[in-house]
């Protein structure tokens, strides 16, 4: 008798997709360091490429280059790949399921069920009328073909939606016999009420009778967010709302597995945003580090991996050198949100030495001497988490500088990432090498 | 890229940075901004509000915005007044910091509290998923004013338990219980082409570049074009336009909305994309 399902899982648990109106969904690439403090380079990848009607594999190659466009230049979106994965009864192991495992179980493709349940409640959390939420349901679905996403709101215009992408179980063969789902987003629309002709919006969904149309977010009310005001408006001094929507969406991508016995279930989450226009970067303060955080803690109970710190002072780096640095020291950025909290108005940097180029130059002699004791210092010089509302000259130049965190104030990067630093710093300076008086 | 073909359960961390086969890098959490104000792919700050059972949080502070129905009394007085009581401390951890620093008025200081981000501030309280700890809040009308209260904290990831509370079973993946379908990106812009044109946000630069085709110029100081800037060619001096919404020079809010695939380019090693011609289909 075959092994039983233990439990199964989806991964990645997180996946990110990325708008693009292209229907050829982008290739799959890595990224090489070739230089210490250069660019990485962009490389092709092993890419799945699928039959859209069917979900067949047609075939899974490295492009010959990576192309962010389609020849009608238009983006070609991110759309992630989900595998289900398992674990078999008395085994420790997780590993990809597929159909020869399924067979064995006594099991057919179309016991595995999905689901796609995403939402869009941008308009939601403004007006808090309930009725502006808009979700798209797929209910259970076993076949191949692409489940079109369709956002419903109670508050549209009667039979409107608007499209949140694709969701696509993908066919396994005996090359690729894993179970992988695939969700593709939308083209990056533009939605909104009927209007006068020539509004910038791709179809008229909302129905101009409710709230989102015409909102305009309450200054006295202290359960706004914030930032306020963050919407499409008539540029009037009351901030009021055109009522347009987007095809951004978050949600869950669900799956069934209907056992002879047991029915088992997982589930990950996905979100469709904009592309990375500098895809060559990395920002200095991910999703992943926070998630890490979550999971592993805030302290460092393991070596430290020097990748992980020069991956950290890298991302700094890129981060800076496509930053107007002169111009975000004074009147922008930082600068001007200090000025809100009633701070007195003054450059943060001494102009004189803030300029592009230089701050560059300081990131990548940090970068190239991560074995020296620059790391000592750079590490001495990052703002602690709860140092963010410490205003003072020194305290505003902390780094990392001239960023913004998540409540608003100076940024701070994850406690753990601090904690990585300082354990690599505190390393160097144990096994320092002697100098001589 | 190779992947793994299997993984230890318990090797929580492999699974959260598991790629996926064919997943290019932009598809993977450490691609996205966390430092959220409010974030482009998705607000991380929207998962912290319902990390206490029973109670609301803002998303960028520490202000209580609502209670479960079916909360005791005591729970219930958070918001009996309306809004106004903020979370000062859990389990005797801060979650505010003193604000310091020279204020606009002459011989005068800042004084106050900020609230703390989230992320870090309750990164000591996460561990104790599943227990109770004990919360401190003060009303912001009036400062003497306390409730404390204890409150449980919810698993941040989806866990299995047992009869006994404890965990027999942890994935990688964000418990339902902290969002729902649309509340990740429920406090970005609407549509989000607005944060490219209004937010003064440069420094997520991996996704919204500010500074490109950068040189040394005159006196050895940079310069280079404002990635908003409609007309740029490659060779032409670079001068950039400092951000102004009404600057027609910069890529419009209409141009965004109908046309952000044409108007924005791709940045690789620093320059631009080369520019886009009309297709001939």
């Amino acid at each position: 008798m075959s092994k039983q399902i233990s439990e199964i899982r989806i991964l990645p648990a997180f996946a990110i997709a990325r708008l693009g109106s292209s229907p050829d969904p982008m290739d799959n690439y890595d990224c090489e360091i070739p230089d210490h403090v250069g660019f990485r380079k962009i490389i092709p990848a092993e890419t799945f490429y699928i039959d859209p009607k069917t979900g067949r594999i047609i075939d899974y190659k490295k492009p010959d280059d990576v192309r962010f466009r389609d020849s009608k230049k238009r983006i070609r979106p991110v759309a992630p790949f989900l595998e289900v994965w398992v674990r078999f009864e008395k085994e420790n192991e997780l590993q990809p399921l597929t159909m020869h495992h399924l067979k064995k179980l006594g099991l057919k493709l179309s016991d595995i069920h999905w689901r796609v349940r995403v939402g869009n409640n941008k308009a939601f959390r403004r007006t808090k009328d309930l009725n502006d939420k808009i979700l798209s349901d797929t209910s259970g679905f076993e076949n191949f073909k692409r489940k079109v996403l369709l956002g419903k709101c109670k508050n549209f215009l009667s039979g409107k939606t608007i499209p949140y992408g694709f969701g696509q179980f993908i066919k396994p063969n005996l090359k690729f016999p894993e179970i992988r789902f695939r969700f593709t987003p939308a083209g990056g629309f533009v939605y909104g009420p009927p209007s006068v002709s020539g509004a910038p919006i791709k179809a008229a969904v909302y129905d101009p009778k409710h709230k989102w149309k015409g909102h305009m977010d309450d200054l006295n009310d202290p359960t706004v967010t914030e930032p306020v005001q963050i919407y499409a408006n008539d540029r009037s001094s009351k901030v009021r709302s055109l009522g347009y929507l987007d095809d951004e969406c978050d949600g869950f991508i669900e799956v069934e597995i209907l056992g002879k016995t047991k029915t088992h279930s997982a589930y990950a989450r996905v979100v469709a945003g904009p592309p990375t226009f500098a895809p060559d970067g990395v920002p200095v303060r991910t999703v992943h580090d926070d998630l890490e955080q979550a999971l592993l803690g805030h302290l460092i109970n393991e070596k430290v991996d020097p990748k992980e710190i020069s991956d950290i002072l890298r991302r700094a780096l890129e981060t800076v050198r496509l930053i107007n640095t002169s111009v975000m020291n004074h009147a922008l950025g930082m600068a001007w949100a200090d000025s809100t909290q009633g701070r007195a108005s003054t450059p943060i940097m001494n102009p004189n030495v803030v300029d592009n180029l230089a701050i560059l130059a300081r990131h990548e002699s940090v970068l190239l001497s991560l074995k020296s004791g620059s790391l000592a210092w750079f590490a001495r010089i990052l703002r602690g988490y709860d140092q963010v509302g410490d205003l003072t000259d020194e305290g505003r130049r902390r780094m990392p500088a001239l960023m913004r965190g998540a409540d608003g104030n100076h940024l701070a990067l994850t406690r753990r990432m601090v904690e990585k630093i300082q354990h690599a710093a505190d390393l160097f300076l144990q096994h320092k090498p002697a100098t001589k008086d | 890229m190779k992947k793994p073909e299997k993984i230890q359960p318990r090797n929580l961390s492999a699974q959260l940075q598991y790629r996926g086969r064919g997943n290019s890098p932009g598809s993977h959490p450490s691609s996205a901004v966390s430092n959220s104000f409010p974030g482009l792919e998705m607000d991380f700050r929207n998962i912290w509000k319902n990390i206490f059972e029973g109670i609301v949080l803002l998303e960028y502070s520490n202000l209580v915005t609502g209670v479960d129905e079916n909360v005791d009394k005591k729970i219930k007085a958070l918001i009996s007044e309306g809004p106004v009581y903020e979370l000062i401390t859990a389990d005797e951890k801060k979650m505010t910091a003193p604000l310091t620093g020279p204020a606009h008025r002459h011989n005068h200081g800042l004084s106050g509290e900020v609230a703390l981000e989230w992320s870090n501030a309750l990164a000591e309280i996460l561990p104790k998923a599943g227990q109770v700890v004990r919360c401190k809040f003060q009303n912001n009308t009036n400062r003497r004013k306390h409730i404390t209260v204890d409150l449980k904290v919810r698993h941040f990831f989806d866990v299995d338990l047992n009869r006994n509370g404890k965990i027999t079973s942890q994935r990688v993946v964000i418990s339902r219980a902290m969002a729902g379908p649309g509340d990740l990106t429920q406090s970005l812009c609407s549509p989000w082409q607005n944060d490219y044109r209004e937010c003064g946000c440069f420094y997520w630069a991996a996704s919204r570049p500010d500074y490109v085709n950068v040189e040394p110029g005159p006196k050895g100081k940079s310069r280079g074009n404002n990635w908003m800037e409609k007309d740029r060619k490659p060779g032409a001096e670079a001068n950039y336009i400092v951000d102004n919404f009404a600057d027609t020079r910069l890529v419009t809010y209409d141009e965004l909305f109908t046309g952000w695939e044409q108007a924005l380019r791709f940045i690789i090693a620093g320059k631009d994309e080369p520019p886009l011609k009309p297709s001939k289909k």
